[in-house]
């Protein structure tokens, strides 16, 4: 499969996501909403896989592929967060998510190259990629849940567990960024001969990590959810800065190993 | 009100030590931190260490030194280490800058008094956090310990142990062996201790690229035509493209191009474009040209023309031979993303002479010598440990929150 089928098979998983959705809505049809929201997700994955087998390499290299991904993922954390805690708005904002991403690929499709030079095709490059949009994804999820609870209608009190999942969001989000970081290292370092550059990239993923890392130990003494709320959206914009932002920051132009 | 007292003083500490930081470059310029070779780092580092304990020792009888890495000191730490990053990631790196920022340090991140006395300070709270977490082991969540502990021992040996770091570049004939390179910030000349002999270079490349040029914009298109075989077409705009003949390895002769094997050969294409508007058709030879012929386009319009792109490596890899100072041999196969490790040295497939592509005979190589690449290694596959056992424990913090 190419990028020419994308409209069809986006149209085809969206079709199965709001029916998804609407049954999410619909009340106790939890099992029916699942199944169709993931028939959805299945779908958009069998198109990413056909696209790997066509290009001959994964495909990770562009921003437009890596929205693929991003769409994808965002899809299975919406649908694994209202498998387990039951939030319709959830499953609904993420799939929302997820057809942005994917309608900014329909509607400002990038040209994409088949050739990767030597230094990508490396065993690092699949899931230092993965495990990056999976933290962007899961981050974002939490973003959204976030602004919900601080935008909330007054008589809406936080729950504890409300408060919990955000900070289980930003843990494991956290953890996956982790991993991207420490892959990242790992393969510079058996590529280029170090394990950090001070990329303008990697300079902006280190202040995402740290900020992340400001909320987990802030969340240790501090109850005031508007200092956590106000640290938590700071680092999604640090997110958003180090994985498209920087394309457009003037200080990064021409300077970046990480181009997209 | 104690509370917030307790953040004001543990960022003004964080603020101060920025300040002190710019100061110093005002003063005395540049960090340098030449003298940390080898053995001095390593005592450094075990000094600094030891100092760390001494601290927190102390901090028993001095109940003031506990503001050194208390919840305070941790908070205005990792936030100041978010805005630090956030600067500097905002000034373009540029070390050759000049101008006030630059005077004060801001163009040049890694050699910032700024930065890096801040970083110390970081490390050195994580540090005293790291030892409080081991003496109260029992209370504490050992993936939390681990990741600390990792973290603290990479940024311990990216400070000290970044000047005893050497990249040297290195360029080897076709059989003739080599052990001297160059420094490549200084371009000093510098021995290593092997010796070097390049056996063979190969380069697998893309197949060539046919794409469509603007003249007037002198731009090419983004799309292209891989050509792999003969008959394959694509349309560029109005223009239908069909390539009639294609040699992989070809020569000019008097008619055009022939299939030839030799050194400098390239690939070559005979080619058909049809406008789908004015029906107009041109024909003819267009290659990538190599370092013995000229390339050639395919001209449409006064303004438009069909070119082939220079070919793209897409793996390259020399095999060498090398011999050590105690006359150990080796024969070992070099690539990129697959280094040799000799001792404390990776030897890494650089570069080679793009002008004449696969028919290089030389092979550039970069030779790092790196002493702490075994502890750092260690430290980071740990923390990648570290974070896998994140997801379980994640799970296990939400039961106890909710008790």
């Amino acid at each position: 499969m190419s990028w020419d089928q994308l409209p069809i098979i986006s149209l085809l998983s969206i079709i199965f996501w709001i029916s998804g959705i609407f049954f999410a809505f619909k009340g106790k049809q939890e099992r029916t909403a699942v199944i169709l929201s993931s028939i959805g997700t299945a779908i958009f994955l069998v198109f990413i896989i056909s696209m790997w087998i066509s290009l001959g390499r994964p495909p990770m290299r562009t921003m437009g592929e890596t929205r693929l991904w991003y769409s994808l993922f965002l899809s299975i954390i919406g649908i694994l967060l209202y498998a387990r805690f039951k939030y319709q708005w959830l499953l609904a904002f993420s799939i929302l998510m997820a057809v942005v991403f994917i309608g900014v690929n329909i509607f400002k499709p990038e040209i994409h190259d088949r050739a990767i030079m030597p230094a990508l095709q490396s065993a690092w490059f699949v899931p230092h990629v993965i495990v990056y949009m999976m933290a962007y994804a899961l981050l974002g999820a939490n973003a959204v849940f976030v602004l919900y609870l601080w935008f909330r209608p007054k008589k809406h009190v936080i729950t504890p567990q409300e408060l919990s999942l955000c900070d289980n969001l930003i843990r494991i989000g956290w953890a996956f960024l982790t991993l991207g970081m420490v892959m990242g290292a790992l393969w510079a370092k058996q590529a280029w001969g170090d394990y950090w550059s001070w990329d303008p990239k990697e300079t902006w993923a280190l202040a995402t990590w740290f900020s992340y890392l400001l909320y987990l130990h802030l969340r240790q003494r501090v109850k005031d959810t508007d200092v956590l709320f106000a640290v938590s959206i700071f680092s999604f914009i640090l997110l958003q800065m180090c994985w498209w932002g920087i394309n457009y920051l003037p200080s990064a132009q021409g300077m970046s190993v990480h181009t997209y | 009100m104690a509370t917030s007292w307790g953040y004001k003083k543990a960022f003004m500490r964080c603020a101060c030590i920025f300040l002190a930081g710019t100061a110093l470059q005002l003063c005395i310029g540049d960090l340098n931190n030449a003298f940390l070779h080898y053995p001095w780092s390593v005592i450094a580092a075990l000094f600094y260490a030891y100092l760390l304990y001494l601290i927190y020792y102390l901090s028993d009888k001095y109940p003031a030194l506990r503001k050194l890495y208390d919840h305070y000191a941790c908070v205005s730490a990792l936030a100041s280490m978010v805005l630090i990053t956030i600067f500097f990631g905002s000034i373009a790196q540029n070390s050759e800058a000049t101008g006030f920022l630059s005077k004060i340090g801001f163009t040049r991140m890694t050699s910032s008094w700024g930065f890096n006395l801040l970083l110390l300070y970081f490390t050195s709270t994580l540090g005293l956090g790291v030892i409080n977490d081991f003496a109260h082991i029992k209370q504490k969540k050992w993936v939390s310990v681990l990741s600390h502990l990792c973290v603290f021992v990479i940024l311990t040996a990216g400070i000290f142990g970044s000047a005893d770091k050497k990249f040297i570049e290195l360029t080897a004939s076709l059989n003739k062996p080599t052990s001297t390179g160059v420094v490549e910030d200084t371009g000093e000349a510098y021995d290593i201790p092997f010796e070097i002999t390049l056996k063979k270079f190969e380069i697998e490349e893309y197949p060539p690229r046919l794409r469509l040029i603007n003249m007037q914009d002198r731009n090419a298109s983004k799309q292209f035509l891989s050509i792999e075989q003969a008959g394959q077409s694509k349309t560029f705009g109005n223009w239908d493209i069909t390539v009639d003949q294609f040699l992989a390895n070809a020569m000019p002769d008097s008619v055009g191009y022939r299939a030839m094997s030799h050194v400098g050969s390239a690939p070559a294409a005979f080619v058909t474009a049809t406008n789908r508007l004015t029906k107009a058709t041109s024909q003819g030879w267009i290659t990538s040209g190599s370092f013995i012929f000229e390339p050639e386009r395919l001209q449409l319009t006064p303004t438009e023309m069909v070119s082939m792109s220079p070919s793209i490596p897409k793996h390259y890899q020399s095999d060498v031979h090398l011999v050590d100072k105690k006359g150990n041999e080796r024969d070992l196969a070099i690539e990129v993303n697959t280094p040799a490790q000799i001792g404390y040295w990776q030897i890494y497939q650089y570069s080679y002479d793009t002008e004449r592509g696969k028919y290089s005979t030389i092979s550039i190589f970069e030779c790092v010598h790196d002493a702490w690449y075994s502890i750092v290694q260690v430290a980071l596959w740990l923390l990648l440990l570290a974070g896998v056992l994140m997801f379980f424990t994640a799970g296990r913090r939400r039961k106890e929150n909710q008790k």
